[in-house]
């Protein structure tokens, strides 16, 4: 008897979603079979990267990560556009972090004023993510939402306690919404549906199942997207049948590892190099956990996940 | 419906129909037929009728089509001598009433085009201002869809006086509604009442002057259409989509007040086409039966100070409320804080003195949403250090309020309570005991805030299932007294009720998914005579859960046919169980430990364990940390059967299961129980003496082995056979 390699039926795919505006825009999703699985299903559209430029200028990031923006830091649109110029980024995501009323608490007009200047400096999709603060996410979010009419954006994240809000200004406004929740597939599943309750259309959801970085939780994230894809593609769940965002470049660079010094900790290296490495392999889990699109900072950690992703993809390096 | 609405509605229609043909043959003559027409910066055209119709209106000439529609709606007039069932024309005559009215409107915005401001309040003295374009549409609309505006309120005509229309825009604006504004009853308008007292008036106030006439009503209706096809991705010309759409999602009614026109009647019957209910305040007609609207359709000669919360009764709107109205801080911070003896100012029932709560179901009209008594002596009038007897007393009314919800309600008022700082609360029932303390009474903490925290927490996260409350708190010895007795009868009519629910007679099961958190393939099915593994969730608790949040982890099972009475299986029940589990786990029973017990997820307050030795089983709860006769401790248990498994000889349960009749009865039930830990027995002794009665063996309590016999089975064996446990002579446990 010849000998068959098992396969996995699907029923499920995942749907497509744009982001962006034409013709700047880049489309994700669409995959019929688990990630990388080219020889059960399709992945008709590469998962992306998009880099993070920050709305003020980063505060207590360790050299390693700050030293390719160094000259850009303090402004948004150079920042953006050096992601685009110099290091190829096909997308930003804008972190709205100083808007958070623990940090500079800075006003929601002024983070409508940096969302603009930043979309206009870049032909690429954005991403506009808020700080984690609810009440004030939906201030901003809901204000960018309407001032930004003209931009198609990715706007995140929108939780349980924000939905209406931010859903209602998408729905308005066209906007793409990124789907928060704190590592659980029933409750993506419930927000999917309340959104669709509200009436946002389904080609306007992404998930963000929250991540955290290598050795912080990381592999509770993972099993959760990966029961996030199977409940998706082989159980019919229609309502986890969307692309999946991993805003993973911040929790990389937060853990105590990516900021110890070489002589802070001689046994774990060269700095530079360990930050990258975190980053890539975080990265890298993630995308073979279903991610469709991944957050990042480093240039060099993007590099090397690009290439890996190549490799996956029998593109070669 | 009314012969006489309807009389006067078509009559009503068939003016308009006829003005606006008229205004239409003027303006072709002055301007011909391809001068554009349309309402300012908008892509719908004229709304209503580019969102019911599908018609766009470009130009005059389009609207020939319009008028045409409009004739073939209306209706005869009614005769005097005719009887019949009138709604289906009156809508009719309603419908076209606004393309009637659309097409005025537009000329209007032709013929003189400074009539309306066009802007988003009044400018150069100008307080009319007509169609929303598409800007404020957007920016409002968002309030509707996410709720911070539920709806609005379309006035036409005015009050008899100022102050009452300057009471009625604040009390819509409290209920975060939109006032659209036309028409006027005597010469007296609803918004230049205001304007005249001062108010401000605009989108930005919520308070919006559409126009001077009846016809301006067409943009209040407009707006809703619109909002249905921005946001509600309704197609124009879907006209039931968008009637659909503004029926359960906008909650907007008319409110004429003043002398009802047949012009206004028109317009009353057109939005109920969109299930919006007409309020008034003249004696007209009264159309009550339901059909269309949610509930009744039109309600009349109601007085000023009820309209605004008649009108949200009928149409069925949910009341928010965003703060705890109390001067000191509220939050489950606050749940621990205790009230000790020195910081102790009032105390009410306890040991020394009588309290009890309450929470009861009236009809509609006998409860007034907010309102807050008190009987007798409040805070400040008694000494530091005093006691009070205390009956809180909560009345509910509310269009899906049910009786099983009162022990749900009830519940809470020990959690709202406490979450409040400077009170602490202590049991439920006549056996509640509450402490204020003296530092939250010289914030200004009132016995009376009790109430004004229960209505806030009530709405706040109970809404979904009640529409009004009133609280009544007694201090009053005499009144207390008569609240315990009144409330005692209650307590034993509810108790006597979930007794004798079972599962036989309930169609109806419960899931709960809340543990797949951490347990993927876990699925809680909740009957009657089952609660959740974790105590937390009984049958009636998952129904409100449900009612509360029709998407959260309390679903409804239909139970199906019934697969196995003995184990406990039904179809249903397992097809949900297949689902909800992912495909890991297609089938298991509810009454039993050895043939497919339910699965575990972690959080059970027991585990039963078979004992084979014993021919029976014992249970061990989270709290006993010793030994336990199965060889392991509950956590070595728990950690075993736990992450969703189905482990035959092994099952998850509430404490308080193990009393209910149908606890493992396929292997034999409570008369298999033969290990338990002391703590346990006595917790539940009580109910255990009951059940042991049930099974006819009164002394089995005694029988059961505890930690103090022993805990392996060699150890309790000899004490069961001196003792004559019935477990020992049942059938093999293990077949
Ligand atoms: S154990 Fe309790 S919380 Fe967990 S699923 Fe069952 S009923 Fe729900």
């Amino acid at each position: 008897m010849s000998f068959e390699i098992p396969t996995i039926s699907y029923n499920g795919v995942i749907r497509q979603i744009t982001v962006g505006k034409e013709p700047n825009c880049v489309t994700v999703g669409g995959e019929s079979c688990y990630p990388f699985y080219l020889f059960e299903g399709a992945m008709p559209h590469l998962p992306r990267i998009a880099m993070e430029v920050y709305d003020a200028p980063p505060e207590d990031w360790p050299q390693a990560a700050l030293e390719p923006f160094a000259d850009v830091v303090h402004d948004p649109a150079a920042w953006a556009q050096k992601c685009v110029g110099s290091y190829g980024a096909e997308m930003i995501a804008l972190q709205l972090a100083s808007t958070d009323p623990n940090a500079q608490d800075t006003p929601a007009e002024k983070a409508v004023e940096v969302t603009k200047k930043v979309a206009a400096a870049i032909n690429v999709p954005l991403i506009v993510w808020g700080s984690g603060n609810l009440e004030k996410d939906k201030e901003v979010l809901r204000m960018i939402s309407e001032r930004c009419a003209e931009e198609t954006l990715l706007l995140g994240p929108v939780e349980e306690g924000s939905y209406k809000a931010l859903g209602a200004a998408s729905l308005a406004y066209q906007h793409t919404i990124a789907a928060s929740t704190p590592i659980d597939v029933n409750l993506a599943k419930q927000l999917n549906i309340l959104l669709g309750n509200l009436g946002v259309p389904d080609d306007r959801i992404i998930i963000d199942p929250t991540v955290g970085a290598l050795g912080y939780g990381l592999e509770f994230c993972y099993s959760v997207m990966e029961r996030d894809r199977m409940a998706a593609l082989t159980q019919e769940d229609e309502r986890l049948q969307f692309p999946i965002v991993c805003n993973l470049g911040k929790e990389v660079w937060k853990i105590k590892e990516t900021r110890l010094s070489e002589e802070e900790a001689p046994l774990l290296g060269d700095p530079l190099k360990r930050g990258v490495l975190l980053e890539a392999m975080t990265a890298l889990l993630f995308l073979l956990a279903g991610g469709d699109i991944v957050i990042m900072r480093h240039p060099d950690a993007i590099q090397l996940v690009r290439g890996l992703m190549n490799e996956l993809m029998g593109e070669g390096v | 419906m009314s012969k006489i609405i309807c009389s006067a509605a078509i009559r009503g229609a068939h003016k308009i129909v006829q003005r606006a043909e008229a205004e239409y043959q003027a303006a072709m003559e002055k301007w011909g037929p391809d001068q554009e027409i349309g309402f300012p910066n908008t892509a719908y055209y004229l709304p209503i009728i580019y969102g019911i119709l599908g018609i766009g209106v470009k130009k005059l000439k389009d609207a020939k089509d319009v008028l045409d529609r409009c004739r073939s709606l209306l209706p005869d007039m009614v005769a005097e001598h005719v009887w019949l069932p009138y709604l289906a024309p009156a809508l009719e005559a309603g419908m076209a009433t606004f393309f009637a009215e659309e097409i005025i409107e537009a000329i209007r915005y032709l013929e003189s085009p400074d009539y309306y401001t066009r802007t988003e309040g009044p400018a150069d003295g100008n307080i009319w201002l007509g169609a929303a374009d598409d800007v404020i549409l957007r920016k409002r609309g968002v309030e509707f869809v996410d709720g911070t505006a539920p709806g609005f309120a379309a006035i036409l005509g005015a009050p008899p006086t100022k102050e009452i229309a300057v009471q009625l825009a604040q009390e819509l604006q409290e209920k975060n509604l939109y006032v659209f504004m036309c028409s006027d009853h005597e010469g007296r308008k609803m918004s230049e009442l205001l304007v005249e007292e001062g108010v401000q008036i605009g989108w930005p106030t919520r308070l919006v002057s559409f126009g001077p006439e009846y016809t301006a009503a067409v943009f209040a209706m407009g707006f809703a259409t619109r909002v249905a096809m921005s946001f509600g991705g309704i197609k124009p010309g879907d006209f039931t989509g968008n009637l659909i759409y503004n029926k359960d999602r906008v909650f907007a009614f008319a409110m004429p007040l003043g002398t009802v026109t047949d012009e206004w009647y028109a317009n009353a019957a057109g939005a109920i086409n969109w299930s919006f209910p007409t309020i008034a305040d003249t004696p007209i007609p009264e159309i009550l039966p339901t059909g269309i609207c949610t509930y009744e359709h039109v309600v009349s000669n109601v007085p000023y100070d009820q309209l605004v919360s008649k009108a949200i009764e009928v149409r069925g709107l949910k009341v928010t409320v965003s703060e705890v109205p109390v001067p000191v801080s509220f939050g489950p911070a606050f749940e621990g804080e205790r009230v000790r003896k020195d910081d102790l100012y009032l105390e009410c029932g306890g040991p020394k003195s009588q309290a009890v709560e309450w929470v009861t179901t009236r009809d509609m009209d006998e409860v007034e949403d907010g309102k807050i008594e008190l009987f007798g002596p409040d805070v400040d009038d008694v000494e530091e250090g005093s006691r009070l007897p205390l009956a809180i007393v909560c009345e509910f009314a509310g269009r899906k309020m049910e009786e099983d919800f009162e022990p749900i309600l009830e519940r809470q008022i020990h959690h709202f309570v406490n979450h409040t700082q400077g009170l602490m609360h202590i049991g439920q029932r006549d056996i509640t005991w509450i402490r204020m303390s003296k530092a939250g009474r010289a914030k200004g903490l009132k016995l009376k805030h009790i109430g004004s925290v229960l209505h806030a927490k009530f709405h706040q996260e109970f809404g979904a299932i009640f529409d009004k409350v009133q609280i009544k708190l007694y201090t009053e010895q005499e009144k207390v007294r008569e609240s315990v007795e009144e409330a005692k009868r209650s307590y034993e009519y509810r108790d006597a009720r979930i007794e004798g629910m079972t599962d036989e007679t309930t169609e109806m099961f419960y899931s709960c998914t809340l543990c797949q958190s951490f347990a993927p393939s876990h699925v809680c099915i909740i009957s009657p005579e089952r609660t959740g593994l974790c105590g937390a969730y009984n049958w009636m608790d998952c129904k409100a859960s449900y009612e509360i949040n029709a998407t959260g982890p309390n679903q409804p099972v239909e139970k199906g046919e019934c697969l196995d009475p003995k184990l406990g299986q039904w179809k249903g029940c397992n097809e949900f169980i297949y689902k909800a589990s992912r495909g890991a786990i297609d089938h298991y029973s509810l009454y039993s430990l050895m043939h497919d017990p339910m699965t575990a997820c972690g959080c059970f307050e027991c585990v039963a364990a078979v004992l084979p030795i014993c021919n029976g089983v014992m249970t061990v709860d989270r709290d006993y940390a010793g030994m336990t006769p199965c060889g392991m401790k509950f956590t070595t248990l728990a950690g075993t059967i736990g992450g969703g498994l189905s482990t035959p000889g092994f099952m998850g349960h509430s404490k308080y299961n193990i009393t209910q009749k149908k606890w493992i009865s396929a292997d034999g039930g409570i008369k298999r129980l033969v290990w338990m830990p002391k703590s346990l027995k006595e917790e539940i002794g009580h109910r255990l003496k009951e059940s042991s009665e049930r099974v006819g063996i009164p002394e089995l309590l005694d029988m059961i082995a505890d930690e103090t016999v022993g805990i392996s089975e060699e150890e309790i064996l000899p004490f069961l056979e001196e003792k004559g446990h019935p477990a020992l002579s049942m059938d093999p446990i293990l077949e």
